[in-house]
């Protein structure tokens, strides 16, 4: 792991414990200029996990909590008319100016609201009354939904799902973490003692160069047969879509790059395909024994890997 | 032994031992027998010495092994390859023991090689007479072929000959033959002479290009006649025979190891036919009779059974059958009946529809007499498939040759049954720790890492990680060697073709 990311890695671990993994795929999306889905539980970390990335790489850092009366404008600013200049003057929503944004509980706001914030998410701009404003660089945003105490609330359509990269469940901590960070909190809060290790500009240099690790067409080839296979299966009503596949290569890329290699392999490839790919793939009816975790690992198992699937070229086998 | 002999022996002796059993007469026997040695012949050819080769391939040197066989075995001028070489110049073989490419010599016909030692011109004219020869050589056989057809006098002394033929084997046996209805004084020089020149073609293009196949596929002809008709050459003569056929079998230049070889198992199973299965017997002779019955009975349902008149008449001799069959007395005392004019027998069954069924036994005959050797055939492919994709082992580039190395380590456990099946790579030496070494295994992971550099990313690789591969695929091939057992060994070798 290339030594910069191991240290934000760190700080991040001073206040979260045990969720190294999740830490690393978060910072994957990072790279990948990509967006993450936190499906989880109230008060398991996310709030904090999110602060002290912002803190560790000193991003700007906003949070909307969800609620059904929170408006689009809330999030992409409006323009209000001002007496003295006799003109309408555009106040900045919570979306401008941040570069990390915690959306607290997604699936509690309105479905106008959701997709003001999915298109911000999608083109890195807002446009308010003709006028398009730039988001700033970085940009992600970490959206949650709480699988708990569903009432009022309005789910993701499975298209809006679709242009997150990574759909994660942090999970509640095991018997050694939470033991860990009960000490930790005796005393004093352990955010203060998160540092800023990584700044905004080497983050964007990361991303540059994250996104020109080589993917040869063997690899390509894999992630479109992964594709393929997943939407020709029988118990599939909808595959892994075009878009999909664009955000495997971005993230298996990005994994490469956390890797500290400037190519794609498979396993790079297998990595990051349950995470990116597990909310893109639509069941056709419930049948028992069948979850799409299940069926990703089956299409992996399947799927001849790219190391083996050349060896005919050379063999003849 | 060697790999291409194992299977021709295995083919030959097969096709050949069938015959025998249906066979009863000493002479027959004698060549059935003998005739399951010359596959085995070129087997007796053994490897070179490898001093006095110039070695520049990419492999190293270490790799170059000295065989057991004497080093004045081989010409001297095979040489390593070099880029250019045609590639049907490479000696496979010899390329394949000593793991680096080596190419022949310009000329390895034995005929053309003494004529380039008397006038020492260049490769090219010989090249070009070889060629010329073989094309004239095709040329004639096709032509007499045709001529032995087209021509009535050469096929009616054709007719002759088979003719002369049945009654010969009539003579000495209680088959009863449909003659051809020609007369008995029709000369049957035609026929011989357009024999004479396919079979002088047939021997030219053998000697000339050193194909072991015709001599194999003339050994097995001969042999069929003598069975099918139960006629039988002098037991001395059928010996004679197959020395020569067996003689053109052999790699040239001869080695005096093989043809003493040759010459002693000859004898040997001469002597012991002639001692311990002399004579004839009753069972045997039964089983072959039967068989023959069923042979004919095939090739009559195939040739058909009309033949042609040679006298010319306008009515051929096959009765109107139904005219006998429901004519009466008086019918045939008012001669009802006739005889089937040569049009209406042209128009019912047309003269070509007899050449096409004989034409159609003669493809038969000849692809059941392949057959066996289909098999060879297919590992031989196999093997040169292999052998190509040796090749990139030693390439200039090294990334192709890590990639290749490193498939070839994965081939080598696949094949020994250490696959993990789908797995990445990367994950495979966790699953091998506990059945190979945990240092193989550690090896194993490091030559991952360049193996996947080599196939994901557009570095480009030193020779010193070319070098680790190669070192981790002859730890595998050593390891799989060491532990497979005689099945997988003959498995390894004759259906991966990794060991070469």
């Amino acid at each position: 792991m290339r030594p910069q990311l191991e240290g934000v890695v760190n700080e991040i671990g001073k206040v979260i414990s045990g969720k190294r993994e999740a830490i690393e795929k978060i910072l994957l999306a990072l790279l990948a200029e990509g967006n993450v889905l936190l499906d989880d539980v109230p008060g398991v970390g996310k709030t904090t996990l999110a602060v002290a990335l912002s803190r560790a790489i000193g991003l700007n850092y906003r949070r909307v909590q969800f609620t059904p009366d929170v408006l689009p404008s809330d999030l992409v600013g409006f323009s209000v008319y001002d007496k003295q200049n006799n003109a309408f003057t555009y106040r900045p929503g919570i979306l401008n100016g941040a570069n990390l944004l915690l959306g607290d509980e997604i699936n509690r706001a309105s479905s106008k609201t959701q997709s003001a914030l999915l298109e911000a998410m999608e083109e890195r701009q807002v446009t308010v009354e003709g006028q398009t404003y730039p988001m700033q660089k970085p940009f992600m945003v970490i959206a949650t939904e709480n699988s708990v105490g569903t009432a009022g609330t309005q789910f993701l359509p499975y298209a809006q799902m679709d242009r997150f990269l990574l759909r994660l469940s942090l999970g509640y901590p095991d018997y050694d973490a939470q033991m860990d960070m009960l000490r930790r909190r005796q005393n004093n809060n352990p955010m203060e003692e998160v540092s800023c290790v990584l700044s905004k500009d080497e983050l964007l240099c990361m991303q540059k160069e994250a996104m020109a690790v080589t993917s040869k067409d063997s690899i390509l080839d894999y992630i479109t047969r992964l594709a393929l296979a997943s939407r020709a299966h029988e118990a599939v009503e909808v595959g892994i879509s075009p878009r999909g596949a664009l955000f495997l290569d971005r993230a298996a890329k990005a994994r490469a790059y956390i890797e500290g290699r400037d190519y794609v392999t498979g396993t790079d490839v297998q990595a990051v395909f349950k995470d990116v790919c597990a909310h893109r793939v639509l069941l056709k009816e419930q049948i028992a024994g069948i979850s799409v975790p299940l069926l990703l690992d089956e299409l992996i198992k399947n799927v001849e890997n790219p190391d083996r699937h050349s060896i005919r070229d050379i063999f003849g086998k | 032994m060697n790999r291409k002999g194992l299977a021709i022996y295995l083919c030959g002796a097969a096709l050949f031992l069938c015959l025998y059993f249906f066979e009863n007469n000493t002479g027959t026997r004698i060549v059935l027998l003998c005739s399951v040695l010359i596959p085995l012949m070129p087997t007796v050819r053994r490897a070179v010495s490898v001093k006095d080769t110039a070695v520049k391939t990419g492999l190293p040197v270490q790799t170059v092994k000295t065989f057991s066989r004497a080093e004045t075995d081989e010409p001297g001028d095979i040489r390593a390859y070099l880029p250019g070489d045609p590639v049907n110049r490479i000696h496979w073989k010899l390329s394949a023991k000593r793991d680096e490419l080596l190419v022949r010599p310009p000329l390895s016909s034995f005929t053309v090689e003494e004529k380039t030692e008397k006038s020492s011109e260049s490769a090219v004219p010989a090249k070009h007479y070889k060629k010329l020869s073989i094309l004239i050589g095709l040329i004639a056989i096709a032509l007499s072929l045709i001529l032995l057809f087209v021509i009535p006098q050469a096929r009616y002394a054709l007719e002759a000959i088979c003719n002369r033929v049945f009654q010969a084997s009539e003579a000495v046996n209680s088959y009863v033959y449909e003659y051809y209805p020609v007369s008995s004084e029709q000369p049957v020089w035609p026929a011989v002479l357009f024999l004479g020149i396919i079979l002088g073609a047939c021997i030219g293009i053998t000697v000339i290009t050193g194909s072991r196949l015709m001599s194999l596929l003339l050994t097995s002809g001969c042999v069929v006649y003598q069975v099918y008709f139960g006629l039988s050459f002098y037991a001395w003569i059928n010996i004679a025979l197959f020395v020569v056929f067996a003689l053109a079998m052999l790699k040239r230049p001869f080695r005096r190891k093989s043809v003493t070889m040759l010459v002693s198992a000859v004898l040997i199973i001469s002597l012991g036919i002639a001692i311990f299965w002399p004579g004839v017997d009753a069972e045997t002779e039964r089983l072959s009779e039967k068989l023959r019955d069923r042979l004919s009975l095939v090739t009559e349902s195939i040739a058909g059974g009309t033949r042609e008149d040679p006298t010319g008449e306008k009515e051929t001799r096959h009765v109107h059958t139904e005219s006998l069959l429901y004519g009466n007395e008086t019918a045939l005392a008012n001669k009802e009946y006739r005889l089937v004019t040569r049009e209406e027998e042209e128009i019912s069954m047309p003269r070509y529809v007899n050449y096409l069924r004989t034409a159609l036994l003669l493809m038969l005959v000849v692809v059941l007499l392949i057959l066996p050797f289909l098999p060879f055939f297919w590992l031989n492919a196999r093997r040169k498939k292999a052998l190509r994709a040796r090749m990139i082992f030693g390439s200039e580039d090294k990334n192709a040759a890590v990639y290749a190395l490193f498939q070839h380590v994965i081939a080598w456990l696949e094949a020994s049954g250490y696959s993990e099946g789908n797995l990445p790579y990367r994950d495979w030496p966790q699953n091998l720790v506990p059945r190979l070494s945990e240092d193989y295994a550690r090896r194993f992971k490091d030559c991952v890492a360049v193996f996947e550099e080599a196939a994901y990313s557009d570095h480009v690789l030193s020779e010193h990680e070319r070098q680790q591969v190669y070192d981790l695929m002859r730890e595998t091939e050593k390891l799989m060697k060491e532990k497979a057992d005689t099945k997988h060994r003959l498995l390894l070798k004759y259906r991966d073709c990794l060991w070469i």
